[in-house]
């Protein structure tokens, strides 16, 4: 199965946003590093990931989403997050995550944030 | 309820993750878990899970084994893996490197947060090597804490 078919990108204001369709446990969350890198290697700078639809993230899904929002501020871009569920929220609390990736309530607070 | 244990052996590879998350949290839901706490067993299944496959197997045929024991009072998960040889040592988690990795946490770290992950939300956690060359993670879910219990 490709879970990259779950995850689908548009794009606003030259922003690109993807929208995450699958919870992302160990197999879609190396879809996720791809799809991702794929961006990186397009030389996109700014980027949102909508995770209304998504009720479970592990460390992996986490740490891809760190590692591209670090690589992004270095070329002056940024990733950030929005409309987490409370489960998604903790895990990135407990993590620490929530201390490096910006998160908002919403894709249109996230957008504007830019 | 008697004890009971359900065992089951995966291949090692990563797609078999997720329809043993989603059994988990059906099974936690069913024995009277709150809804964050079967959320919390998922994630913590699922980390030591990826742990198995990713590090512990030398290749995808092996297989990752879990045994969950479940009774009046807990639900508890044990995951076997058999070891990945690569780096020449017989256990993927050596104690030095359990500690390196503890060591090297931090929120911007892009991996080597499962332990940690597990080690905070299971109410018991241990780990040691096993008789056939590989890694035992065992976790613990206390029903009768008040936090645990469906309101």
């Amino acid at each position: 199965m490709d879970s990259t078919k779950l995850m689908e990108l548009r794009e606003e204001s030259g922003i690109k946003i993807l929208e995450i369709k699958t919870d992302l446990s160990s197999y879609a969350a190396s879809d996720l590093r791809k799809v991702l890198e794929d961006l990186l290697a397009e030389k996109v700078e700014k980027v949102v990931v909508n995770l209304s639809e998504v009720s479970h993230i592990n460390s992996t899904a986490v740490g891809a989403l760190v590692g591209v929002a670090k690589r992004l501020r270095q070329s002056g871009g940024d990733l950030k997050i929005c409309a987490l569920e409370d489960n998604l929220t903790r895990t990135f609390n407990l993590i620490g995550a929530s201390s490096v990736v910006e998160i908002y309530e919403s894709e249109n607070s996230a957008l504007a944030a830019f | 309820m008697a004890k009971s244990d359900i065992k089951l052996k995966i291949p090692s590879a990563a797609f078999y993750i997720e329809p043993v998350r989603a059994f988990i949290g059906n099974l936690a839901q069913s024995l009277g878990f709150s809804r964050k706490r079967v959320a919390d067993i998922q994630l913590v299944l699922d980390e030591i899970c990826s742990n198995a496959v990713h590090h512990g197997s030398i290749d995808a045929t092996v297989g990752v084994k879990l045994r969950i024991r479940i009774d009046t009072h807990s639900l508890e998960i044990l995951v076997r893996d058999t070891g990945s040889r690569h780096t020449g040592e017989k256990s993927w988690l050596t104690h030095e490197r359990l500690a390196e990795i503890e060591a090297n946490r931090s929120p911007s770290s892009e991996s080597g947060h499962g332990i940690f992950i597990a080690k905070s939300l299971a109410d018991t956690y241990e780990i040691q090597s096993n008789a056939v060359g590989g890694t035992d993670v065992r976790v613990i879910f206390e029903l009768l804490k008040p936090n645990n219990l469906k309101l």
